[in-house]
């Protein structure tokens, strides 16, 4: 019996680790070309499939809009990929995706996706991340891309709240190839 | 050839001892583009203060707050003479 058990509670598990798993958001339908934005689209991941009209693409890439990093997400269609994909990264056709409250607002859509989740998190030196996991410096004109040994880097902020103290650490993440969706390494954080 | 190996062991006795400019010395310390021709001195320089302390590959989270502190000031320094004098156009409107 106890064995018969033990073999169910296995079975179950490796088919919910086996199963496959989306990360789902609401699409907001908010016009992000009324807000402010202050960087490029970063890192773009695609997902392109054929469409009755030709190539569909599916883009989520990340903004910073008004003060936080933001999940967007652009769809367009096209006779070619690269056309389906220009149109998807116009950010006129972005819609911003937020994470799926408990409740899901009737003007909102849910939509599910397997891309990575990208979010703002701590990090530590060494570490390999996506540009937007994070946050652009507080002070504006320290935002700007500077180059160092041959390699394109920014600077970056840290709020890192522990002991009811709120420290504000800085760094620097620099691009690890020049490849358009390269990740990027963080070589220093004070 | 003994001669070396104790003077070789006392240096690197004097490497594990705090560093010899003091946090209120290196505060002070304001650098511009003039200080270009010299990156490499200074950085070297205030790296090895970072070696002394040992804080120079350490993460923030880690050090006590007296160290942070002075691991700040010293990153600061080195991250403006890098940043100012690779890019020498970036402060400009």
């Amino acid at each position: 019996m106890k064995l018969l058990i033990i073999s169910a509670i296995a079975v179950a598990g490796a088919a919910y680790c086996t199963q496959p798993r989306a990360d789902c958001y609401t699409r907001i339908s908010t016009n992000i070309s009324q807000q402010v934005i202050n960087s490029r689209p970063v890192d773009i991941q695609k997902l392109v499939g054929p469409d009755g009209r030709g190539q569909k693409c599916v883009l989520k890439y990340r903004l910073h809009i008004n003060n936080d990093w933001q999940t967007v997400e652009g769809i367009g269609y096209g006779t070619t990929e690269t056309e389906a994909c220009v149109q998807a990264l116009d950010q006129h056709r972005g819609n911003m995706l937020e994470e799926a409250p408990s409740s899901v607002h009737a003007d909102s859509q849910m939509v599910c996706s397997d891309l990575p989740d990208i979010r703002v998190h701590p990090v530590r030196i060494g570490d390999i991340v996506w540009e937007s996991e994070t946050d652009l410096h507080t002070y504006v004109p320290e935002r700007k891309y500077f180059w160092y040994k041959r390699t394109q880097c920014r600077m970056f902020v840290e709020r890192d709240s522990r002991n009811q103290n709120l420290m504000l650490y800085q760094g620097v993440v620099c691009r690890l190839s020049t490849a358009p969706n390269s990740k990027w390494q963080v070589i220093d954080k004070y | 050839m003994r001669l070396v190996a104790i003077l070789l062991a006392i240096s690197l006795v004097g490497c594990a001892s705090r560093p010899q400019v003091s946090y209120t010395q290196l505060a002070s310390i304001q650098v511009s583009n003039a200080n270009c021709p010299q990156i490499d001195q200074i950085t070297q320089q205030v790296e090895y203060q970072l070696k002394l302390l040992g804080t120079l590959n350490k993460n923030p989270e880690d050090m006590s707050e007296s160290d942070r502190a002075y691991n700040e000031k010293a990153k600061i320094i080195i991250w403006s003479l890098r940043i100012g004098c690779n890019n020498p156009d970036r402060y400009n409107k």
